[in-house]
């Protein structure tokens, strides 16, 4: 199992599209999945989970990946957050 | 006859009888059902998303095909709502282990994920309710096989009343006979409206009474120019709307043809049309407009919703974007006007003690107040220029004395040399130029035209300030004035100075988007207009049809009246002979 805690550095949040390519990149790969924000968890590969952390500008997060294919899904994951979605607005 | 006020969100002219949109989204008609049909029931649900999916699917492709990937975007999350396990699994446990129906399980389902997101405190993420209850009801809808039976049970061309409209809705209408909608909720810069807009539905929003004032099959006018709604409107105004609707129709058939050609007009003088560009709600169909470039990019939204101001990098971004659209064109940005209307959330001491905003601390006072914020804009937007090809031009806003102008010029110099030691310097010479919207910049404009590049003038403000009245109060309201005689002489003293030592001036209030009032501005000398992408067009046509030696007449004529009267008859005058 990996953990690992990220800070949120694009302006708008986790907002609607961000949201959408955690989803659906964690959608790609085999292992568990979950973020936890503020005791709240939820499953990344599900949109409305990642959605309802309202994860907004400057909040910590932290990431689990539990299973086979977990340091890619790993890696994969906190690039998007580390090319902040690539947002240009 | 009932005339309801709202906004104009997509213009065009719809007469016919109005259908509302029932507000009852879900009636579960079956709230259990016997154990030896869960089996098929979850059959019924599967084929249901299956059935759904498809349909946004084809949503998806018109809105790429109409308005591009951004809104196409929109669909795919809804297509990832439907497949969420939090709304597929539960609505299956539901219908397993409770023996509720699919129709049930998918309402209580939704019922329990709107709750979550109604908890939330932040607005974006709690509107997200709505994103699902959209996927919701298709579901639901195509569960009862009832989908847009609404909709295509309308069999005569009508006007659709709603309390509001989701986008996927409204992606639908024109399929059916619905040749307008208004809806109580919504703003300009709504999905909704920008939809509307290139679906070309005339649209009025944010009516607030809308639904409630009208009933089915009334005869109702949708005004999407002036964002009006008239109920059972009288003779007079239905033969008058009707001709209007006649005009705008022949119109717009004659402006896609003028895309392509030069801004001049009938006698062979040439003008500069620019667009006021908003990159969040710029449209597939605002792209194909082949402008003179950009007059006007506002940049508060960027410092909006926030809770830091937006770094370099994030603003270099951004511009950089807009600037590539324009390719060698000019590409003018004006510095933040924060403040007044525009205040960011981030905390900042000057509003604490603001008790008349519009004279306050705003727009270039704020920023020489917050040196470090103008330095980064300004960083950002030289770090732009060094890698495009376009005439990148900053505008400030609210300069009322020389001093500001050097100071300004001064942090401008040094974000110049910084970068260049970074080895970042502009293709072209950047241009600094002046937003001359405060009186005594107007007045006093020959003691610091010499500092400025250009100009342009703040209309919207410059009334307001010249006749100190206060838009957003309805006592005075009123007294908000275009045609008033010291607008006229001072939009002519303001052009007369900047000619004389060669500079440009340009107008990008909503004055230029007013054809009524071009031909007074033209004459006057202006030489860049600055519109919305929405108004381009029409306001290219209206140039081409102008005679610029009877507008500088006209205008001539304007500096001697002495009362707006007087000013109104002459813009009618103009806008007849246009007529005939």
């Amino acid at each position: 199992m990996i953990t690992t805690d990220i800070q949120i550095t694009n302006r708008l949040g986790l907002h609607a599209r961000p949201a959408a390519q955690v989803a659906q990149t964690a959608a790609g790969f085999n292992c568990d999945i979950k973020i936890t924000k503020d005791k709240v968890e939820i499953n990344a590969k599900s949109i409305m989970g990642v959605l309802m952390l309202a994860a907004e500008y400057g909040s910590t997060l932290t990431l689990t990946f539990d299973g086979e294919d977990e340091q890619a899904a790993c890696k994969a994951i906190t690039d998007l957050f580390a090319n902040n979605f690539n947002e240009e607005f | 006859m009932f005339v309801i006020t709202g906004i104009a969100a997509s213009p065009g002219i719809a007469i016919g009888p109005a259908v509302l949109l029932p507000t009852a989204d879900f009636a579960v008609s079956n709230q259990y059902i016997d154990v030896t049909e869960v089996k098929a029931e979850i059959v019924k649900f599967n084929q249901a998303v299956e059935k759904t999916l498809q349909d946004l699917d084809l949503c998806e492709q018109r809105l790429r095909d109409s308005l591009g990937a951004e809104y196409a975007n929109l669909m795919s999350m809804h297509k990832m709502i439907l497949q969420d396990p939090m709304l597929k699994d539960a609505a299956v446990r539901k219908i397993k282990n409770e023996h509720m129906s699919a129709q049930a399980a998918i309402f209580h389902t939704l019922q329990e994920l709107a709750n979550s997101f109604s908890q939330l405190e932040d607005n974006f993420f709690k509107e997200r309710r709505n994103d699902i209850f959209d996927v919701g009801k298709r579901l639901a809808g195509n569960l009862v096989g009832t989908k847009n039976a609404f909709l295509s049970s309308v069999k005569r061309p009508s006007v659709l009343i709603a309390h509001d409209l989701f986008p996927s809705d409204t992606i639908n209408l024109q399929e059916n006979q619905i040749i307008a909608f208004c809806t109580d909720l919504g703003g300009k810069t709504s999905h909704t409206a920008i939809l509307a807009q290139s679906l070309k539905l005339p649209a009025v929003v944010g009516l607030s009474h809308a639904l409630r004032q009208t009933k089915d099959g009334d005869w109702v006018i949708v005004d999407g120019e002036n964002g009006l709604l008239i109920i059972n409107p009288d003779k007079h105004t239905l033969s008058l709307y009707k001709k209007t609707q006649r005009e705008l129709k022949k119109a717009e058939s004659l402006l896609q043809t003028i895309n392509p050609l030069p801004t001049i007009t009938a006698d062979g003088k040439n003008f500069k049309l620019m667009v006021n560009f908003d990159p969040r709600t710029y449209t597939k169909d605002n792209k194909k407009l082949i402008t003179d470039g950009l007059g006007l990019l506002r940049t508060e939204f960027l410092y909006m919703d926030i809770p830091q101001p937006p770094t370099e990098m994030e603003q270099y971004r951004a511009y950089l974007t807009t600037a590539k659209m324009f390719d060698r064109r000019p590409v003018t940005i004006r510095l933040a006007d924060l403040g007044a209307d525009k205040k960011p959330d981030f905390p900042l001491d000057e509003f604490d003690k603001d008790n008349n905003p519009f004279m306050g601390c705003r727009g270039i006072r704020l920023f020489l107040k917050n040196p470090e914020l103008m330095h980064t804009q300004l960083r950002a937007i030289v770090r732009m220029a060094s890698e495009v090809p376009a005439q990148v031009k900053i505008m400030i806003p609210m300069i009322s004395c020389v001093e500001e102008v050097r100071h300004v010029r001064e942090a401008l110099n040094q974000a110049l040399q910084e970068l260049a030691q970074e080895g970042k310097k502009p293709v072209n010479p950047i241009a600094l130029g002046g937003m001359i919207e405060v009186p005594s910049a107007a007045i006093a404009l020959d003691g610091m035209i010499n500092e400025l590049d250009f100009l342009s003038i703040g209309t919207n403000d410059l009334i307001q300030y010249l006749i100190a009245v206060d838009r957003v109060n309805p006592e005075v309201a009123h007294m908000y004035d275009p045609c008033h005689p010291a607008v006229m002489r001072t939009i002519h003293q303001i052009i007369q100075t900047a000619h004389q030592r060669g500079k440009e001036v340009s107008i990008c209030g909503e004055i230029a988007s007013d054809a009524k009032m071009v031909p007074l501005l033209l004459g006057l000398g202006t030489d860049i207009l600055s519109v919305p992408p929405r108004m381009y067009l029409r306001i290219k046509n209206r140039i081409r049809n102008l005679k610029f030696e009877t507008c500088s007449d006209a205008a001539q004529a304007t500096l001697l009246a002495s009362s707006s009267e007087e000013i109104r008859h002459l813009v009618e005058e103009l806008n007849q002979d246009e007529d005939s």
